[in-house]
């Protein structure tokens, strides 16, 4: 009996000291990130940050969801500063559930154009992508292609391909057509496409494309980077893809480009808010935003940086002319809409 | 009444009462949620999507269930009812495939099969137009069977080694042919291990979230994370995982009626079936099968990852690479030792006398197994952060400055959702090995007024210490493969190979993930072996 509670005791107190040593926070000012993009080379900013300003960059990396979801069970006693996440309606939705706060920063003001960060400045938007379509020259030509309602059209029956409505970037995209041209216009178009589906969608983006190179659709709703993230991957075959198909910018004499970014905002009970807020000038300065958006392919938000070659070379476009923080208000009615027309 | 009390606390009740009570907390935590009222997104759910996700959710684990007991039965008997070349190695490469991850097997052949694939690049090269399409559910059911039959596989192996081949005999003597004697006697003696291992697959099945997401097949595991994250309803998850709660006891219920209440068992040392040469056409038929089974469920997707690996090998390789190999594997070794403890004293307290409160207990510790590791996670998270705001006061008397969310920012959470995630696990298998060696040694040793400490670490331990090594290794593959709990649970600035795996492949960088994927099954397979070939110890002296 008594060997039984020191023995117990002991295993209690070992267990709290292994929880505990594992959780110290390190020495010195830090910040903690909870953030859904960590490609290698973001890394390499965030060291840099951390020399120029002797803040420690601590990330949890994620998918969105579960990200939000953690900060929310936390409560104020969350160890995250910042939210870094690649979906401006996601963003919305923190900060609906009233996961951020404002910020006022001059240095964010200048560097941002207001299309791309929160009306009320609760996020801000760092890199930009556009949802491209994505098509097999051989088979179809430039000319035939004009808009995304057009892809609606019963000429294009089998031979759309796309990703799943689960699909972060896809509820924003329909959430920018709720925006602009109402819910019920926005139904039709979904049904329409859901209609000249070539596949039950399934796969990742770059999968979407390979369909197309393989013959199974002729065009593809994917998001920019991936052509270039594909052209320069380790895969001789990727490239070879990405090569091969070609990108053409929709809606360009109609409403524009669907386009999403990535963003930034300070969480609500963020305890060093003044590093937090430098983190985010940091990622928007030009000295950055050239390597965070050129590593993976995105257009930079500071419109006085230099876009990737690759993507100069498809031109520039003009992009829907949204607030962004549109695709977190509809993204709950888009999400329903699209199961109800049966995009699965 | 106290005295009863002092009699009945030892180290195995008290254990055992304590990791019961850890258990059911955070879960009451999260069934009270379902009881709020229905919300729109809940609603929709039900008029939109609920049915689909019942009609695919039956239809995958029906079909897994079938093929995987197929194969999991053909290559059991193939292995110990016959004689034939290569037989040895065979009997425990079949066990290799459950090294890969359901997962990891999902996106090297979607790869391999897309336009860009090894396989379709082939087919191209000989001017074949064949194209095929993985990424549906025909693709998920042939993932699932091949990278789980070897549950099915190694229950059925050892039944059939157990069985007696006097009830073969008579059969045969009695007129009945082969395939008779087969459907008469081997099967319905196999079906407790055949239905116990096919269990063990849809169980498996049914949790899930990589496969089905990837392939985009719409069933429980996937409707919940779907409800829970793109629909932003917490409560609506919790309602569809009670419904995936209800089929798993639904579906564990169907296994004790198939199963039955009979029991066969043999006599002490069963007369040891003998192995037949195979002859003609079959001496290569068989064992090639065999060979295709194994090729699928690993070779293949273990050379995919090999070429993928040597690619990247030195843009993924470095100091970092180390620590997460280091992070993988303390973490599991200490998750395992945890739950072989947990699970080894509450078999402890299982044995001698039953009573219902025991059986309760036992019920609760592993319920793990039959929860989506969603939930899991979810209700962990929140019991870990009711505990910080408990033990907050004493964490200030510590340190005045401390932060009030130390263990929930620790190790110690995901470690515990292991754990009890694992419990089933690891209980059974040391069930096991206790039932192999009865309860005479510990009664006598009890009997001889030895203390219950000093019984377990001098009599018990001994007898079963082979038995504790599998259900360890079993564990330990299981959580190095974990997914869902490791991305939600995890501390800051940790990553595991399993977590990193999933960061490169969200990020469709496949070939960048294929080195942490390799060092894992590299693990696993090591441990297989390990497994496969220790000396069969002590016990087997004992019966």
């Amino acid at each position: 009996m008594r060997k039984t509670a020191l023995f117990l005791s002991v295993t209690t107190i070992l267990f709290l000291l292994y929880g505990c040593m594992l959780g110290v926070a390190t020495d010195g000012e830090s910040i903690t990130v909870f953030s859904e993009r960590h490609y290698d080379t973001d890394q390499t900013l965030f060291d840099q940050f951390e020399q120029e300003t002797g803040i420690t960059v601590n990330i949890i990396d994620g998918n969105a969801d579960p990200l939000i979801n953690r900060l929310e069970n936390e409560g104020e006693d969350t160890m995250a500063d910042v939210l870094l996440i690649a979906d401006a309606g996601r963003l919305h939705r923190a900060k609906d559930k009233g996961l951020l706060q404002p910020i006022e920063s001059d240095i964010l003001f200048e560097n941002i154009p207001s299309n791309y960060r929160d009306a009320d400045n609760y996020w801000f938007g760092l890199t930009k992508r556009a949802r491209v379509l994505v098509y097999h020259p051989d088979r179809v030509d430039e000319s035939e292609l004009s808009t995304y309602e057009a892809l609606t059209e019963p000429k294009w029956e089998g031979r759309i391909v796309t990703r799943t409505s689960t699909n972060i970037y896809n509820q924003s995209l329909m959430a920018s057509f709720i925006e602009i041209m109402g819910e019920d216009e926005a139904r039709t178009f979904a049904e329409g496409l859901v209609a000249n589906f070539a596949r039950t969608p399934a796969g990742n983006d770059r999968d979407q494309s390979k369909y197309v190179v393989q013959g199974g659709a002729d065009v593809a709703i994917m998001n920019t980077y991936y052509i270039g993230r594909m052209m320069n991957s380790s895969d001789p075959f990727e490239q070879e893809v990405a090569e091969t198909v070609r990108v053409f910018f929709p809606n360009q004499e109609t409403t524009g480009t669907h386009v999403n970014v990535s963003a930034a905002g300070v969480t609500r009970d963020s305890k060093n808010q003044e590093g937090a807020i430098r983190f985010i000038e940091f990622l928007s300065s030009e000295a950055a935003q050239s390597a965070f958006a050129n590593a993976n392919f995105e257009y930079p938000v500071n419109e006085n940086v230099a876009v990737h070659e690759l993507l100069e070379s498809w031109g520039a476009f003009k992009p829907q002319d949204i607030n962004l923080s549109k695709l977190g208000i509809h993204s709950y009615r888009a999400s329903t809409l699209m199961d109800e027309v049966g995009w699965e | 009444m106290f005295k009863r009390l002092r009699r009945n606390t030892n180290l195995f009740s008290v254990t055992s009462i304590l990791a019961g009570l850890l258990i059911i907390i955070p879960m009451l935590n999260i069934l009270t949620e379902v009881m709020t009222p229905a919300s729109d997104a809940w609603l929709h759910i039900r008029r939109v999507l609920l049915q689909r996700y019942i009609v695919n959710t039956l239809v995958l684990i029906g079909l897994v269930a079938v093929f995987s007991a197929l194969v999991g039965l053909f290559a059991a008997y193939i292995v110990t009812r016959y004689e034939f070349k290569g037989r040895k190695l065979l009997s425990w490469f079949l066990i290799l495939p459950l090294a890969v991850p359901s997962y990891i097997a999902a996106y090297v052949y979607a790869d391999m099969l897309s336009y860009t694939g090894t396989f379709s690049r082939f087919l191209r090269a000989g001017n074949i137009g064949l194209t095929i399409d993985i990424m549906n559910m025909s693709g998920a059911v042939f993932i699932f069977v091949m990278t789980l039959f070897p549950y099915v596989y190694m229950l059925t192996r050892s039944a059939l080694q157990k069985q007696n081949a006097a009830f073969l005999e008579n059969a045969r003597l009695l007129g009945a042919s082969r395939a008779e004697a087969f459907y008469s006697v081997v099967l319905p003696l196999l079906r407790p291990a055949l239905v116990a291992g096919t269990l063990l697959v849809v169980l498996e099945t049914l949790n899930d979230y990589g496969v089905v997401a990837y392939f985009n097949v719409r069933v429980f595991s996937f409707a919940i994370f779907d409800a829970w994250f793109r629909l932003g309803d917490t409560v609506a998850a919790i309602r569809l995982s009670a419904i995936l709660m209800i089929i798993v006891f639904a579906i564990i219920f169907i296994e004790r009626l198939i199963r039955g209440k009979r029991r066969f068992s043999g006599n002490a040392k069963p007369k040891p079936v003998p192995r037949m040469p195979l002859s003609g056409p079959w001496r290569f038929i068989l064992p090639g099968l065999l060979w295709v089974i194994m090729a699928l469920g690993f070779f293949i997707p273990l050379a995919q990852l090999l070429y993928y690996a040597s690619l990247t090998f030195t843009d993924v390789f470095n100091t970092g690479f180390v620590f997460l190999v280091i992070n993988s594997l303390t973490l599991a070794i200490t998750a395992t030792l945890i739950t072989v403890f947990v699970a080894l004293m509450l078999a402890n307290y299982n044995r001698g006398r039953k009573s219902s409160f025991k059986h309760a207990l036992l019920k609760i510790t592993n319920l793990g197994y039959a929860i989506p590791g969603a939930v899991i996670a979810v209700a962990v998270m929140l019991f870990f952060i009711d505990l910080d705001h408990m033990f907050y006061p004493l964490y200030r008397l510590i340190n005045p400055e401390s932060a009030r969310l130390i263990l929930t920012a620790s190790l110690a959470m995901l470690t515990f959702a292991y754990v009890l995630r694992f419990m089933a696990i690891g209980y059974n298998s040391v069930e096991a090995a206790y039932d192999k060696v009865g309860e005479k040694f510990t009664e006598a040793a009890y009997s001889l007024k030895t203390s219950k400490l000093k019984t377990l670490l001098k009599v018990d331990l001994p007898l079963i210490k082979t038995g504790l090594i599998s259900a360890a290794i079993i564990v330990f593959i299981d959580v190095i493969k974990e997914l869902p709990l490791t991305l939600i649970l995890r501390p800051t600035n940790y990553d595991t190979l399993a977590s990193s795996v999933f960061r490169y492949a969200r990020e469709e960088m496949l070939q960048e993930s294929s080195v942490p994927a390799l060092v894992m099954i590299l693990i696993s397979s090591l441990l297989i072996f390990f497994l496969t070939h220790q000396k069969k110890g002590v016990t087997a002296n004992v019966r």
